[in-house]
């Protein structure tokens, strides 16, 4: 696949909860190397759109492309094996189970390459092969994070949908989780993001979607939307 | 002292036995999220056709592999009816599996007392028992049978491969994630339906172990029994701390060992009910368990 060919095509996705409609006619884009991130208020639908994209939840309507080829109605495991990983919100680490299960669970369908890949993730994040055969519920809140994007990078995805990295974490763990998401974008990964940490979000960004209340209000390029006034004001204080 | 040695050892066969039931009701529980307190009747009703193939083809190995199979196949069999209400992982409806494990345990005991051996108990022939040989070791007080000796050892490895199985393969960390966290095993591609139908036939195999185990050192079944199991199992893996594996493999073993040195000191027949004393206390105690329940 050529660079600035779409990874992930969403179109016009609809998708309910019962009754309610989370997300209303969202088409998102991101393009091969990419860093898209979707900006917006609790509840907004950025949860909703990575778990669609994931396959945990069926849409209404509208249709999702991966790699090129439909995956509508694709379950998780599928998708993982295709190449694509959630870091979730809450990182959802597993805490009874050691660092070292935490990871190879990531290479679940993909053990064969598992020492090579449990390599790289070490030399990444050290703190991480410190602390391997302890279990996840002892970690501070950064060091899960790390564990996550760790377990994501076990199953050699190509495209990493990152829920919220910044919740719960204090400003200079924050600095360190989004460096380490640009330098993962560097080495080629393809990268979802999701933030309410707008500002911090953009600066990493290529690409931008604003949503609210399920529905697209903006997309542009990070600069464009850094210096759009409405989105400064409603997003940026100023 | 001879008879507290014997005794203990007998409780440990015994409690082996335990172990092996309430860590398949624990999986169960964990992974296939199912409350089955029926499964030791499952068990006992694999007994039952070990039972039946030996006394029809006069083979032991061959009703040794019925018992096994007839296990997983009524595992595998009946784990669509769970599935379906299970269908909505996550928000567990734990209730309504209680309803068809008892359902199940019901009519299993009934096809038990009325279909084979005109419903009295079953007695196992002494090729699988080995009791003709007469008893391994044996003094003046004690004897232990090679049935003892023979379930202790296969109990203990049984036991050490589920372990091995849970803490160090693919498939038991993927039973680990879901225990702790089903819809987060989803997210991070565990497929749940398919690792819970593992569960079964994992179970499966366990109870068809402890099907053969059971029948060797106990020699003789009725159509009861799979009942009796069942209190106690469920009993133990409460008063573990309900889906703790490491608890319940303790109070399995202590539960055997026991109600074995009760038996060798009071009046045998009272051994249930000074059993579910001790643990009825230990509950008042301990009401989630002596190690925490993993739920």
């Amino acid at each position: 696949m050529a660079q600035n060919d779409p990874i992930l095509k969403i179109k016009n996705l609809s998708v309910a909860y019962g009754q309610v409609k989370a997300l209303t006619d969202i088409s998102i884009e991101v393009l091969k190397g990419e860093i898209v991130v979707l900006v917006g208020a609790n509840g907004a639908g950025k949860t909703s759109i990575m778990e669609t994209v994931l396959g945990a939840n069926v849409p209404v309507s509208g249709t999702i492309e991966f790699k090129g080829k439909s995956i509508g109605g694709v379950p998780v495991d599928k998708n993982v094996r295709n190449g694509m990983y959630l870091v979730p919100e809450g990182r959802g680490v597993f805490s009874s189970m050691t660092v070292m299960d935490n990871l190879l669970l990531g290479a679940h369908h993909n053990l064969k390459n598992a020492d090579s890949k449990l390599e790289l993730v070490f030399d990444s994040f050290p703190v991480l092969g410190n602390r391997k055969s302890q279990v996840a519920g002892t970690l501070s809140g950064g060091e899960r994070q790390m564990l996550a994007i760790g377990r994501a990078l076990m199953s050699s995805p190509e495209m990493i949908l990152v829920d919220e990295p910044s919740i719960g974490l204090a400003p200079i763990i924050v600095n360190d989780i989004f460096e380490i998401l640009v330098n993962l974008n560097k080495e080629g990964y393809s990268i979802l993001l999701s933030e309410q940490n707008v500002y911090k979000a953009l600066k990493i960004a290529h690409r931008g979607y604003i949503l609210e209340t399920g529905k697209m209000t903006k997309h542009g390029t990070a600069d464009e939307l850094l210096n759009d006034p409405a989105v400064r004001e409603a997003y940026l204080g100023a | 002292m001879e008879v507290l040695i014997a005794q203990i050892f007998n409780g440990l066969s015994l409690g082996s036995i335990y172990v092996l039931l309430v860590t398949g009701f624990n999986l169960l529980l964990l992974v296939a999220m199912i409350i089955h307190f029926s499964f030791p009747v499952v068990v006992v009703f694999s007994m039952y056709v070990s039972w039946a193939v030996m006394t029809a083809t006069g083979m032991v190995p061959l009703g040794i592999l019925a018992g096994i199979l007839s296990a997983i196949a009524v595992n595998v069999v009946t784990a669509p009816m769970f599935q379906h209400i299970m269908k909505k992982r996550g928000s567990v409806d734990i209730n309504a599996t209680m309803v068809i494990s008892m359902g199940m345990g019901m009519i299993i005991t009934d096809i038990l007392s009325h279909t084979f051996n005109q419903g009295f108990p079953i007695a196992f022939p002494d090729a699988l028992t080995g009791n003709d040989k007469g008893a391994l070791i044996s003094t003046r007080l004690i004897s232990i049978s090679r049935g003892q000796v023979l379930t202790l050892i296969i109990g203990v490895i049984f036991v050490l491969f589920l372990f091995w199985l849970l803490y160090k393969t693919r498939a038991g960390r993927a039973f680990r994630a879901i225990a702790e966290d089903p819809n987060g095993a989803k997210l991070v591609g565990i497929p749940l339906l398919k690792t819970g139908l593992q569960s079964y036939a994992l179970t499966g195999i366990l109870g068809g172990v402890t099907a053969v185990l059971m029948a060797v050192l106990l020699g003789s079944a009725s159509a009861g029994l799979g009942d009796q199991l069942g209190h106690k199992v469920l009993a133990v893996s409460i008063i573990a701390g309900l889906g703790n594996l490491k608890g319940g493999l303790i109070i399995g073993l202590l539960l055997g060992v026991l109600e074995a040195v009760i038996q060798g000191y009071l009046a045998g027949s009272w051994s249930n009910a000074i059993a579910f004393i001790i643990m009825l206390i230990v509950i008042l105690a301990k009401p989630k368990g002596v190690f925490g329940s993993s739920l």
